[in-house]
């Protein structure tokens, strides 16, 4: 009876309750997880009271570092993408990054990332949850492991926000995973509209839903019992977390147009600018792990011309956003996290384009504790290796759980066959220059 | 793009570049190594049975599996539960209230092998059938040019339908499907939908996944894996991988250009047709070094090499003639395991799609019984679906196992997710007709007609609620943007009124009395009565509500929002 009820008392759902029974009929192993479990949950409360967030702006498809935070201005392969200073002494970016050039002061950057990853769909999978696709196990997006370990659970709207940030961007490319649906991301197509049916409809209000959401319990009682109970169950927890989210007061967070005309404009009135702008409303609000997709940087032809249009956007919305936040003070509480999948090849091909590069490529961070104005790593005068301090994708993700104060350690029961535990980054070194 | 070829990669483990953790890992997975000593084609094929098998000798094979495996099958479905599950398997609708009633009352003992040919007889059989193969074949996608993707998913659709309605074999259809000329265009969104399973893929790596598609979806291999190295679990070799690739290396697409509107206007643009390169072979790039490419002859994976053949359609007509052969037993095993995975809801090999000489399989001798009576009738479709609709194993009552992800092993049914169509189609059964309100959203290029009701509800419904069908069931789950659209959508609420011109307004007039009301209620949505539990709690609500007309919206809202209602059970 108390293991029973110490479980039910966990609010973290990170174990469904099945899983849990799996585990404890397992005899010993049952018996030891409860010890482990015991302390995982007096470590979360206090994780809990931190109220750190993250904002993940990912370039879908492989944004090239030539013409982003690694130019190479006069070496034969930097193409004709000039460089400019920064707010930092010594510290260039490529020209069409004029705004992000002014709050380079709270920026840093890796410029020797690098895998082994050049396959589109596998490199998005691998820097989305650190983990190479597998058959067996359902890998978590870092997003959800985020959520899991910092969403309050009282919180009524979706932990893991995925935003359509225009350009082509798309569907996440990792979900919750063995995690459960509690922490799936909750897709937003257009961030300058509500979210679609969200809004009781005519002739409804709460205490009708409630009171529907009741009926609907009982009724699906025997369909339940007739052999489909965790379908049900499911579902149950799927219509919980939809009622929840459109009961809240929050839910308004949603709907950029309540920010004032002047702020919308400093973003950008494009849908990666509002969307970077929504970003903020919500994690303002409590959601923890917000990402905005844009698209698609995957300039395999006329990469310098595609690669201007596709920064003005993203430059713009990403200084808006680090600005906005710094000047509200959620700068120390907001990690922002700007990557895509790889980079791109210091040869220009026939059609004037670069390939895939995952050999060195750059990623930018901002916020929760991260130096500003540090760059970390170089690569040689033509881009094409690394020259020092290389940075592997678990390398970044230990360097991502230090600034949100997450343990990168952590084991969670999976759905692999015998429950096999996985921990959020299997790897890797924090980056420690990055941190004061 | 990345969706689709994302579900591909995922199933490839990465053996080459994984720590040595990762490759560990693999062998655990994958106790047998792959052997090359293993054949393609089992070896009993040759000899397999030449005739059709009967409903009991299936049913007699798996009676030996159970009583070895000391399992308990689940007791025979009710009429009830069995109209509304042949309906939905065969038609993808929801029988009406009527049609139940009247099958449920009938004394007939043949009723349901007669109800099982009259919906085999059906046009909605035909339609149904084209909509399922169609998701099949386009779920991995990846060309998503605007020109192609409009025209494509709707002509592949009435093609198969027209096969379908004619009695085609399912080796003639594959075979045309192979062996497809001409194109799509935007202005004619439902001709030579021959092209659509080609089409699914264009432009750079066309061949490759064209290779890959053709394997999956006519021989249940999953030879992808196979692209980069030689396949970590099963006996392909990267070389069979890139010959397989070959025989459609001399394809490629062209632009069809709309005649021009006048004087020194640009060309625009209107559809996409295959076309032949008439140089030039498949190179398949060095595994260490992919700058370096090989030519590669085209070559079976049997190891069989066509007759020289110059043109593009004659190499591909090779190609469908090994691949719809008789001694081929995957071609017909692939149909046979993924029928019997559509209709129980688990197939012999889970995923339906991934199957192959070292693949585990749930009574494979089952399903080669199958295969060999889907040979033996020349691949007749309507044949198959007789075959295992009318056995005991198709007619148990469904539930889930212990954890989700088990393998009922024939003793049940597992239920599964209905797909966006036929969900919809269950919306509309109960709430529609919908008002039709002009389609929001600018047209797509090409101007009105066809595209100005894709951006209604309907569309909108089906884009929210679609997966891929070839996934294991227990891996379909509900996102929070599809529970919102049943709970709270404007236009189904209206729908679910009880006042003005809806269907509950007009049950509610026509059954004065509520349990009859009740009754109504529950055969509109989920096809049956209520228990008598539910019964009780819905008689209750409108006790506890005071207001007939608005218990009974909240008893349909219920309904409609139920996991039942989503069901194929």
């Amino acid at each position: 009876m108390p293991i029973h009820d110490l479980f039910l008392r966990m609010t973290r759902g990170q174990l469904s309750r099945r899983a849990f029974l799996r585990t404890a009929a397992a005899g010993a192993a049952g018996v030891s997880a409860l010890g482990w479990m015991d302390a995982v949950r007096l470590q979360a409360e206090e994780l809990r009271k931190k109220g750190l967030s993250c904002i993940l702006l990912f370039m879908q498809g492989g944004p090239s570092q030539f013409e982003t935070f690694d130019p190479k201005p006069g070496a034969s392969t930097g193409g004709p993408t000039r460089a400019i200073d920064t707010a930092v002494p010594g510290v260039q970016i490529a020209e069409h990054w004029p705004e992000m050039a002014k709050q380079m002061k709270d920026v840093a950057l890796i410029r020797s990332m690098n895998s082994r990853e050049g396959n589109h769909p596998r490199a998005q999978f691998l820097l989305h949850t650190g983990y190479v696709p597998s058959g067996s196990v359902k890998y978590p997006s870092f997003g959800a492991h985020v959520a899991s370990e910092l969403g309050s659970p009282d919180f009524d709207l979706p932990h893991f926000v995925s935003i359509s940030g225009g350009g082509g961007g798309g569907m996440p490319p990792a979900g919750s995973g063995f995690l459960g649906m509690q922490y799936a991301p909750f897709v937003v197509q257009n961030p300058t509209r509500l979210p679609l049916n969200t809004e009781l409809p005519r002739g409804v209000d709460e205490k009708v839903l409630k009171r529907r959401l009741g009926l609907l319990d009982d009724l699906e009682k025997d369909f339940a019992e007739a052999g489909a109970r965790p379908k049900v169950e499911d579902h149950r927890a799927l219509y919980g977390t939809a009622s929840q989210m459109v009961l809240s007061p929050r839910l308004k967070a949603f709907d950029v147009a309540q920010e004032k005309d002047a702020l919308r404009e400093r973003y950008g009135k494009n849908n990666f600018g509002q969307a970077c702008l929504l970003a903020r409303r919500l994690v303002e609000t409590g959601v923890t792990f917000v990402e905005v997709l844009h698209g698609n940087w995957d300039t395999h032809q006329d990469n310098f011309e595609r690669t201007k249009a596709l920064s003005a956007p993203v430059d713009r919305g990403f200084a808006a956003l680090v600005g906005d936040l710094k000047e509200r003070g959620l700068l120390e509480k907001t990690l922002v996290v700007w990557m895509g999948e790889f980079g791109r090849t210091p040869n220009i091909n026939g059609r004037t384009g670069r390939d895939h590069y995952p050999r060195a490529f750059s990623v930018a961070l901002a916020g929760c504790g991260i130096k500003g104005g540090a760059v970390i790593g170089a690569t040689t005068k033509d881009g094409r290796n690394i020259a020092e301090r290389p940075v592997g994708v678990p390398d970044l993700f230990c360097t991502l759980c230090k600034a949100l104060k997450i343990n990168p350690r952590k084991e969670t029961l999976s759905n692999a066959i015998g429950g096999r535990p996985i921990k959020i980054v299997d790897g890797g070194q924090a980056v420690k220059e990055l941190f004061a | 793009m990345y969706r689709t070829a994302f579900l591909l990669a995922g199933l490839c483990l990465a053996w080459l570049v994984a720590a040595p953790a990762g490759a560990d890992e693999a062998k655990k997975r994958y106790p047998k190594a792959p052997d090359a000593n293993v054949p393609i084609i089992p070896a009993a094929w040759k000899d397999a049975p030449k005739s059709p098998a009967t409903p009991a000798e299936i049913d007699r094979l798996l009676e030996q599996h159970l009583k070895a495996d000391k399992l308990t099958a689940s007791p025979r479905v009710t009429d009830e539960q069995f109209v509304r599950r042949v309906y939905l398997d065969l038609t993808g609708k929801v029988p009406t209230a009527a049609q139940s009633e009247a099958f449920v009352k009938d004394s007939d003992p043949q009723k349901r092998a007669r109800l099982i040919d009259a919906l085999l007889a059906s046009e909605a059989f035909s339609r149904h059938l084209a909509k399922h193969w169609r998701d099949v074949m386009l779920s991995r996608a990846t060309s998503s040019l605007v020109f192609i993707r409009f025209p494509r998913q709707s002509a592949l659709e009435q093609w198969l339908f027209e096969q379908f309605q004619a009695k085609k074999s399912w080796g003639e259809i594959s075979r045309d499907l192979l062996t497809a000329e001409g194109g799509l265009k935007l202005t004619e969104p439902t001709k030579n939908g021959q092209v659509g399973f080609l089409m699914a893929h264009a432009q750079a790596d066309a061949a490759v996944e064209r290779a890959s598609d053709t394997a999956r979806v006519f021989l249940g291999i999953q030879i992808q894996c196979a692209q980069c190295h030689d396949h970590p679990s099963d006996i392909w070799k990267r070389q069979q991988f890139h010959e397989l690739t070959a025989f459609f290396g001399k394809l490629a697409e062209r632009p069809v250009f709309a005649e021009p509107q006048g004087q020194g206007q640009q060309r625009r643009i209107e559809g996409f047709r295959l076309a032949a390169r008439p140089f030039g072979e498949y190179r398949m790039p060095d595994r260490d070094d992919p700058k370096k490419t090989y030519a590669v002859q085209p070559r079976f994976l049997t190891g069989d090499a066509p007759p020289p053949a110059r043109t593009d359609l004659d190499r591909r007509k090779a190609l469908a003639k090994f691949v719809t052969a008789p001694d081929n037993y995957w071609f017909s095993a692939a149909f046979a395991n993924r029928v019997w995975g559509d209709l129980t809801g688990q197939g012999f090999y889970q995923p339906v799609d991934n199957m192959g000489p070292l693949q585990e399989a749930t009574y494979p001798d089952v399903l080669f019984r199958l295969a060999a009576s889907f040979r033996a009738t020349d691949y007749d479709i309507r044949g198959l679906y007789r075959l295992v609709m009318n056995t005991e194993a198709y007619q148990r009552q469904s539930r889930v196992g212990d954890s989700p992800g088990d393998h009922l092993r024939c003793t049940a049914r597992y239920p599964t997710r209905m797909s966006a169509d036929e969900l919809w189609d269950a919306v509309a059964s109960a709430l529609g007709p919908f008002p039709q309100g002009p389609g929001r959203g600018r047209p797509g290029p090409g101007g009105g007609g066809p595209f100005r009701r894709q951006f209604g509800l309907a569309f909108q419904f089906r884009q929210l609620f679609d997966f891929d069908p070839s996934i294991k069931p227990d891996e379909v789950e509900g996102s929070v943007p599809q529970a919102l659209m049943l709970m709270n959508n404007q236009q189904l609420n209206a729908r679910m009124k009880a006042t003005g011109d809806t269907p509950l307004a007009r049950v509610l007039k026509d059954h004065p009395q509520d349990d009859k009301a009740i009754e109504q209620v529950y055969l509109r949505t989920l096809g049956r009565k209520p228990t008598p539990r539910e019964m009780r709690r819905c008689r209750e609500h409108v006790k506890q509500v005071g207001k007939r007309a608005e218990a009974f919206e909240d008893i349909l809202w219920a309904l409609v929002n139920s996991t039942e209602f989503q069901t194929k059970r």
